[in-house]
């Protein structure tokens, strides 16, 4: 696609690289029909070729971030199905980076959202302050309704109907330390525990540990590790995001300069597809840069990681039938398909696909919570289409789909990691009575 | 038609100037081939007669191309000899009404596209307007038009080719035509199920439609008709016929598929290519209705409601009538002609579709729209693009409209 | 922008009372369905034709027929012209607006109102996506055969309105060959249903007529098309060659030895590079051109079918035959393929020609076209459907360089009359749009186009309808 910046805008590095993304778009409009947000709204405006093109005409111009501008690039769910459909390779990911980015520094946004984001960002990374919030929540639900009649207060609504009815007590998942390997140890890994997950389900990193040792890997906690940044990035707090980054490189290159690591296992791909992109954040920082790269190259999916160990294969006694989710962080974010389908299916279960299995459950980070009108038309879709399937149980790699889809449906949703800890010795998930 | 002097042009220029003679004298021109269907259609009241027959001859034909160009006035057995050199064919396979209506002309290859004029395998390789690639033609002021061309795939511009393709001679005149053609199939099988009435037919034939053995033709022949194809060797049971074309091996193979799909239906069995051949040409000729003394319609709804529109015909008068095109082409035999309103609403209940009265008498004929009638804003659109290519209503007017001259008026 | 092609001048009348037309337009849609801001309307500018764009004066998104109708007849009282957009996939131009006109968008409209397997057809609402109607009817072995490249996004309007082809028409024909009825607003706001699930239409093929009006006659809101049974199996071969000359040959004696595959594609070595790198397919590297030959059935049918193709290959040297052994690579042979044009936007920006030729000219022209492109300096892949001689030569090049531009598009128009002048025609399945406009009198004569713009004037009498399309502005003085 043509474009017109200047020499001299193009020396910021942020417009170079945007210009260098937006040569690459043809305008072929592919990427609108897998968007979830155009099959929704119809309106090219909520489409990733429209974004492109509102990201363009707002830089070339050099103009601030407008209400219009931000309304539709704050309603991309950052799923990145235009990736996976993108015949020619546009790198929309870091153009919605950059684009959100450029918005925090340009655009001042109304109260209430500010309010709302300052809360996300001070609340959901911290698992104490978090795990308050949710006491919280359990007490305004009732008020929940009443919140969502105000436009304004409508993400305060979606907020109190997200929180869980119960909140796990046993966090001991998340406590530093080493898990050593049953027999011999093969292999070495830090698990991220994360922030959000370890308050909602802490059950998903225990069954991965208890996995994991059974089949000789020593897993380890690292001490001081926090929030991936993925949440802060989403919203354009670039300096946040790259605090948190920062603070997990180190962490993390302690561990693999003392013990020395194998693989860095993500259990929620939401936060997989980041810390895979800590090389890119930090490449411009001459003291983070090499270290960052190792980190991302280090960064594993939790079912990337089971299909090197060649587990063995089972055969059940009664048929399961799992219809599997692919979060899209898990299927465009880092372009993980068949691993987690492969394992399941080993493990004995009977795996199904959902009809748009490339589109978004709506849950996407916070945007449930930014956007809930979207996301519930998004969830009601993914739930029926999942619905459709007639599984016993739905698998997902992701807590933010489970999170969603589970408020959506009665259908039990188990973290993937759960049902093969299952199937190899473990205990049967709490969520399948 | 003595009245009417006839003109044969013999090339296009002398088309184009007879039209525009006609212009200039304000003379009304009817618009014909060879003539087999002149007794379709509302009466022409024409001052001259042009008929394209001495326009005749292919053009060029590259078999390996699957294109050949006619004069309009070619005789269709003379292309199809042409073809059958090559091994090659006409996949819509042209019906010849030229018995059924008493003619005994040969229709030509214009004649053909200007009426339309599909056979059995309209259903599944479309129809003479899906074939025709190309024409020139002269329009209602004397100009010579050429639209379209010569290749499989061509959107340049209005498809002015469809328009021409079952418009009747009231557009323009061809003078020379470019269709497609295919490679005939190396064998036809027909698959016979016996003793199906209308409806469970009407199910048959939707449920081999359904398959994955590319049924090409479907039709069913009720027991009051069945007795007139193949020599009456299927006389006292109805027949629903599925025929299967195409590389042996493929054939073979989907004729196990199929008659396997179908076994719930009752009694199957095969005939080969040269009956295959004989009894489709039989379907799409009208064969049971040939020298009947009755009132001829061809009914075109969806097929699923083909048989219904036959039943609810049978409640009030004396009816005959059998199914192509999965049901969806129904051949009505009435002996009165006092049906026509009730048949039309019949249709409309139906979810709608079209009657063309294809043989009555003139008196019939005159009181009646042959066509079927549009509703207002397409019938008044329709007299708008006949006005904009034939501004002196002079070509075949009032031929598929009695109403016309008011249209037009309407239109302008 | 090279602005070779020229828009009809803006009418500064309507410009000046746009105002005025936002709040006519305000009164018959909902807010979301009304976009007015100008940094709104900058999206809207262009299609798949990127080389030329135009600002609208608004865009309307309506959800319904009716809303449809109270628009287009607004604009006609007010004489204000309409330019009608599907997906915007468009590679000739055929959805760029202009400043006096507004956006009819029909992406709201995208839902299937009915499937109907007995009689083996689907009514949608005309913005619903070309591959949504197989995928609703997948399941109960049903498939919409038409299959342009751009399925994924492209809609049924715009497939209409473009009468768009795709690879597997060799066999399965084009849209008009699948179309059974229409809905279509007409230009002052009447509604009119042509045809249904009968076959063929009473009275003059409007269906016909309209298939491939790109947007001139009317906005067609609702199409009822056909179903086909899936066939029982169906499996691409890749089939190298040494030379261009070789592959076409090829393809000429396979369709004149009677044999009919369901697609037969071509890709020359700068394609079959573009499209590995996306795909993964498979395709062989070592070979000047590729033919993807497409056969459908059984095992026992493909099998028969494939041996006489192999056949006649084998008389023009072909140095792979490859056979896709599964379900998985035939898709991504398929989606290489189909990716081709956006694909191209990996190594450069891209125009794609659409000329239809003989086949027994495929080899001239395609080595014409070589020599063109030499001419001006450029580069050229090559892919396109070779079964029915349509050809799509990709010309690359850089279009932030305004010379490169410019011999690009001059390229591209000199390729075009070759295909005429080969017996051909402009445009075999993208249509005319603004690209190709200006040539249709290199195919047309004058008193051919007058016929045609007469025709239109039926259907829309003050050309409110996709105004600066189809026909070069300098025969229309008397339409």
């Amino acid at each position: 696609m043509r474009t017109t910046f200047s020499p001299d805008q193009l020396k910021d590095p942020m417009v170079s690289e945007s210009e260098a993304i937006l040569r690459k778009c043809v305008h072929c409009g592919f990427c609108t029909a897998t968007c979830p947000t155009y099959v929704t709204l119809g309106n090219e405006l909520d489409s990733p070729r429209g974004r492109i093109y509102l990201i363009k005409d707002m830089l070339e111009n050099n103009r601030p971030a407008d209400e219009k501008t931000v309304k539709h690039l704050d309603r991309c769910l950052s799923c990145l199905a235009c990736t996976t459909t993108c015949p020619s390779g546009v790198d929309y990911m870091h153009l919605i980076d950059n684009a959100r980015a450029y918005i925090e520094k340009t655009y001042d946004r109304p109260m209430m959202d500010k309010i709302i984001r300052a809360i996300l960002v001070n609340v959901l990374p911290y698992p104490k302050r978090f795990r308050l919030a949710l006491r919280f929540a359990q007490i305004g639900r009732p008020f929940a309704g009443l919140f969502k009649q105000v436009a304004a207060f409508k993400p305060m609504g979606a907020m109190l109907d997200l929180a869980p009815k119960s909140i796990p007590s046993d966090t001991s998942s998340a406590d530093p330390g080493t898990r050593p390997a049953k027999g011999k140890k093969r292999a070495r890994i830090a698990i991220l525990s994360g922030c959000a997950q370890p308050v909602l389900n802490p059950a998903i990193n225990q069954a991965t540990m208890d996995l994991l040792n059974r089949f000789d890997v020593e897993v380890v906690v690292p001490e001081g590790e926090g929030c991936c940044g993925a949440l802060t990035h989403h919203m354009g707090r670039e300096h946040v995001a790259h605090q948190s980054a920062k603070n997990n490189v180190d962490v993390w290159t302690r561990e693999i300069e003392n013990d020395g690591l194998d693989a860095i296992i993500i259990t929620a791909s939401g936060c997989g597809t980041t810390i895979k992109d800590y090389g890119h954040m930090l490449r411009d920082d001459p003291e983070y840069a090499d270290k960052a790269k190792r980190v991302s190259e280090l960064a594993k999916d939790i079912t990337e990681f089971l299909a090197t160990l060649e587990l063995p294969k089972i055969t059940r006694d009664e048929e399961m039938i799992v219809t599997y989710h692919s979060a899209c962080s898990m299927q465009h974010g880092q372009k993980i398909t068949n691993h987690p389908k492969d394992l399941l299916r080993a493990a004995g279960y009977t795996v199904r696909e959902p009809a748009e299995g490339h589109l978004c459950c709506g849950s996407a980070g916070t945007y449930n919570i930014m956007q809930s009108e979207i996301a519930d038309k998004l969830k009601t879709r993914k739930v029926s289409n999942l619905e459709r399937t007639k599984p016993d149980v739905i698998a997902a790699g992701n807590i933010g789909c489970i999170t969603q889809i589970g408020s959506g449906t009665d259908i039990p949703i188990i973290h993937t990691i759960e049902l093969l800890n299952w199937a190899y010795g473990g205990p049967k998930p709490s969520g399948l009575k | 038609m003595s009245e009417t002097k006839l003109i044969l042009p013999t090339s296009a220029d002398e088309l184009v100037d007879a039209v525009k003679g006609a212009v200039k004298g304000g003379k009304v021109i009817k618009v014909s081939g060879a003539g087999t269907k002149d007794v379709v259609g509302n009466h022409v009241a024409a001052d001259i007669e042009i008929s394209t027959t001495k326009l005749s001859g292919v053009t060029e034909y590259i078999h390996s191309e699957l294109v050949m160009t006619a004069q309009a006035g070619t005789p269709l057995s003379v292309i199809e000899k042409e073809l059958a050199k090559n091994n090659q064919m006409l996949a819509f396979e042209p019906s010849d009404y030229a018995q059924l209506l008493g003619s005994d002309k040969e229709q030509t290859i214009g004649g053909v596209f200007a009426t339309n004029m599909s056979g059995s395998r309209r259903l599944s390789a479309g129809a003479a307007r899906d074939a025709l690639l190309g024409v020139k033609f002269v329009n209602g002021k004397g100009q010579l038009i050429k639209s379209g061309g010569k290749v499989m795939k061509n959107v340049t511009g209005l498809d002015l080719v469809k328009l021409l393709a079952g418009s009747w001679g009231t557009l323009g005149i061809m003078s020379e035509v470019t269709f497609k053609v295919l490679p005939r199939p190396e064998i036809m099988k027909t698959i016979l199920i016996s003793g199906l009435s209308d409806a469970d037919a009407t199910s048959a034939m939707a449920k081999a439609m359904g398959q994955s053995t590319e049924v090409s033709s479907a039709a069913h022949l009720p027991q009051s008709v069945s007795g007139s194809f193949l020599d009456g060797v299927y006389d006292g049971q109805s027949i629903t016929a599925l025929r299967l074309e195409g590389l042996k091996e493929s054939v073979d193979d989907r004729e196990k598929r199929l008659m396997d799909a179908l076994s719930e239906y009752g009694n199957l069995s095969v005939i080969k290519t040269e009956q295959s051949a004989i009894l489709w040409q039989e379907i799409a000729n009208v064969k049971p209705f040939i020298g009947r003394d009755t009132i001829i319609w061809k009914v075109s709804v969806a097929p699923s409601e083909g048989h219904k529109l036959v039943a609810e015909l049978a409640k009030t008068t004396e009816v005959d009538a059998y199914y192509d095109w999965q049901g969806g082409l129904v051949w009505v035999s009435l002996k009165s002609d006092h049906y026509t309103t009730h048949l039309r609403q019949l249709i409309k209940s139906l979810g709608g579709g079209h009657a063309t009265l294809t043989r009555a008498t003139k008196d019939v004929r005159s009181e009646v729209d042959v066509f079927e009638p549009q509703p207002l804003p397409v019938a008044a659109l329709s007299a708008r693009i006949k006005a904009q290519i034939d501004p002196q209503n002079i070509l075949n007017p009032g031929r598929m409209s009695q109403n016309d001259d008011v249209m037009n008026k309407a239109a302008v | 922008m090279t602005e070779l092609i020229k828009f009809l001048e803006p009418n500064a009348q309507i410009i000046s009372k746009r105002s005025s037309i936002i709040s006519g337009l305000a009164e018959i849609l909902p807010d979301d369905c009304l976009i007015t801001d100008e940094r709104e309307l900058v999206p809207f500018e262009t299609d798949a034709f990127i080389a030329y764009r135009r600002l609208p004066l608004a865009v309307v998104l309506p959800e319904t027929t009716e809303q449809v109708a109270e628009v287009v007849k607004y604009c006609h009282e007010h004489e204000v012209p309409i330019v009608p957009r599907g997906a915007g996939t468009s590679l000739a131009g055929g959805a760029i607006p202009q400043e006096d006109a507004i956006v009819i968008g029909l992406s709201k409209m995208n839902r299937i109102l009915d499937v109907d397997l007995a009689n083996r057809c689907a009514v949608v609402q005309a913005g619903v996506t070309n591959i949504a109607i197989s995928q609703e009817t997948d399941s109960e072995g049903f498939f919409y055969a038409p299959d342009p490249s751009s399925q994924l996004a492209c809609t049924i309007g715009g497939n209409i309105g473009m009468n768009s082809g795709g690879a597997h028409c060799l066999k399965y024909g084009v849209t008009t060959n699948n179309l059974l009825a229409l809905k279509m607003v007409m230009f002052d706001g009447t509604v009119i249903d042509l045809g249904g699930k009968a076959l063929d239409m009473p009275g003059y093929d409007l269906i016909g007529l309209l298939c491939g009006s790109e947007g001139q006659m009317g906005i067609i809101t609702e199409a009822t098309v056909k179903l086909l049974a899936k066939p029982e199996g169906a499996k691409p071969v890749l089939f190298g060659f040494d030379t261009p000359e070789d592959a076409g040959r090829c393809v000429r004696d396979v369709i004149g030895a009677g044999i009919i595959p369901v697609a037969i594609e071509y890709m020359d070595k700068p394609a079959i590079e573009i499209c590995e790198a996306f795909a993964n397919a498979g395709y062989p590297m070592d070979v000047e051109a590729l033919l993807i030959v497409e056969v459908e059935g059984s095992e026992a049918e493909m099998d028969a079918m494939l041996d006489k193709i192999i056949q006649v290959a084998k008389t023009h040297n072909v140095k792979t035959v490859k056979e896709s052994q599964s379900a998985f690579e035939a898709a991504l042979i398929w989606k290489g393929r189909k990716s081709a044009f956006g694909a191209t936007g990996r190594i450069a920006d891209y125009m794609c020609m659409d000329g239809t030729v003989p086949l027994s000219q495929l080899a001239f022209v395609l080595e014409g076209t070589a020599k063109i492109i030499e001419k001006y300096g450029l580069r050229v892949a090559n892919v396109f459907h070779a079964g029915d001689g349509n050809m799509h030569p990709l010309i690359l090049f850089n279009m932030n360089d305004p010379e490169e531009s410019v011999k690009a598009e001059q390229a591209g128009m000199d390729i075009l009359r070759l295909c005429v002048d080969a017996g051909g025609c402009l445009t075999g399945e993208h249509g005319v749009g603004i690209e190709k406009r200006d040539l249709m009198t290199h195919q047309y004569s004058k008193e051919d186009l007058d016929q045609q713009m007469a025709v239109r004037a039926a259907f829309d009498p003050q050309w409110i309808f996709n105004p600066s399309k189809v026909f070069p502005l300098e025969v229309r003085e008397d339409a």
